[in-house]
């Protein structure tokens, strides 16, 4: 009973969330992307037109929904705390690398598990970088790996990403005109709007009650064996799992698998660069997102540089694509990796 | 008694954990309790009776009494907007 009550509402959470991402697959999303921050931080700076890939432009309202659902969960639980200026640069640059590694892999670590979910398999060898990833990010904050302490805010600072989320909304459904729409690829594969806000809302308002996070249950379940975390991950793998399987879209293998390519190595490495740089935020892309919307500047600025960092990826040919890695974007990942450990190594803590 | 010391970086939590290693405690360190924070940080689990003087450092954020499944504050680290 007692681990129920520590460990249920966590379980809940990923089961949910296991269940929306499905739903908004049958709905019109693409095959195994209910959800991807990675992904759909990428089809919003293309549907603002900061890249022009035509088959990755939308404004996706699950993220702003996402950001909503934590901010108004926040300051339900009176738990909206302001706070930034915590080494703010190096977290918009470690959150461009992140992008980095995700769109090499094509997709964020929640991405990575529903993947996994839809029978990917190249999924698995992502599930191995990230772990890794992670593994080398623990080094670091054993080692005293610090980007230094946050302080309080003006409030105006924590409401401004919720702000943005409403405007990106208000520019979605009264404007639409002003914004690029794909017409093919996965940008054009969408879920209806109402389904998608609703679904990121309440996904967002369980990721900040549950403190859901995909980097987090690795990382805890190496430095301090607790697996707590780690339950919410499992657990939207099942949900996804067993979803397909009973939509009898389960489609186990490697070749052809939707928005995914079969290169072992690059899909390992994309998630390494994902997973250290996500140890070194603080959390995953969902978690940035989620804290982004509950009054930390400092996790809008990570999300800020993953979306300017989907820009380049698509300006500069680095994303991969179903044809696998480009020679761009191998370059780019191996450069992520070198900024993420210089970034790493240059914080290291003084002892006192 | 036990106390749990909640920070505003895992390197603090690090660094509490060696004071408090120097001082003959054995503390642990582990995920701060959900009840205590939003965030998802490391805080510091010990015995020793805590000296705001000689323990605190900056990046300390709250220390709590543990009582049971209930936390009662026992130091707030201040700080100004």
């Amino acid at each position: 009973m007692s681990k129920w009550k520590d460990h249920g509402l966590i379980i809940l959470a990923g089961l949910i969330v296991g269940v929306c991402s499905v739903a908004l697959v049958a709905l019109g999303n693409p095959a195994n992307m209910g959800f991807c921050i990675a992904c759909f931080l990428r089809d919003i700076a293309g549907g603002v037109k900061l890249h022009t890939a035509p088959i990755v432009q939308y404004v996706r309202p699950e993220i702003m929904g996402l950001v909503l659902g934590a901010f108004l969960m926040a300051l339900g639980g009176k738990e909206f705390n302001v706070r930034g200026g915590s080494s703010p640069m190096a977290r918009f640059v470690l959150g461009f690398c992140v992008m980095v590694g995700a769109l090499m892999f094509l997709g964020c670590p929640l991405r990575m598990v529903i993947r996994l979910g839809g029978g990917d398999g190249n999924a698995l060898l992502g599930l191995v970088g990230f772990a890794l990833g992670i593994f080398i990010g623990t080094l670091f904050l054993r080692a005293g790996f610090s980007l230094k302490k946050s302080t309080p805010q003006p409030k105006v600072e924590g409401v401004l990403m919720p702000a943005v989320a409403v405007g990106l909304l208000i520019l979605l459904v009264g404007a639409p005109a002003l914004l690029a729409f794909s017409e093919s690829g996965p940008g054009s594969m969408r879920a209806p709007v109402a389904a998608a806000l609703i679904a990121g809302l309440v996904v967002g308002a369980l990721a900040q009650k549950t403190r859901l996070c995909m980097v987090g249950g690795i990382r805890d379940a190496i430095l301090f064996r607790d697996f707590h975390l780690l339950s919410g991950f499992v657990t939207i793998f099942v949900a996804v799992l067993v979803g397909n399987l009973i939509l009898g879209k389960f489609n186990p293998g490697f070749a052809g698998q939707p928005v995914a390519y079969v290169d072992g190595l690059w899909n390992l490495l994309g998630m390494v660069l994902v997973g250290v740089g996500s140890v070194l935020l603080g959390g995953c892309p969902l978690r940035q997102l989620i804290l982004s919307g509950s009054g930390n500047s400092d996790s809008s600025m990570a999300v800020l540089g993953m979306v300017v960092g989907a820009a380049f990826c698509h300006n500069f040919g680095l994303a991969s694509s179903t044809d696998g890695p480009t020679a761009n974007g191998k370059v780019a990942v191996i450069l992520g990796l070198l900024i993420v450990c210089v970034i790493g190594a240059l914080n290291l803590g003084k002892k006192k | 008694m036990e106390q749990i010391a909640t920070f505003h970086t895992h390197f603090g939590a690090l660094e509490f954990q060696k004071t408090c290693k120097a001082l003959g405690d054995k503390p642990k360190m582990m995920p701060v309790p959900r009840a205590l924070s939003a965030s998802c940080g490391t805080c510091v689990k010990f015995q020793i009776p805590f000296d705001p003087a000689s323990m605190s450092h900056e990046d300390l954020d709250s220390v709590y009494a543990v009582d049971g499944a209930a936390y009662r504050l026992l130091f707030h680290n201040e700080e100004e907007l």
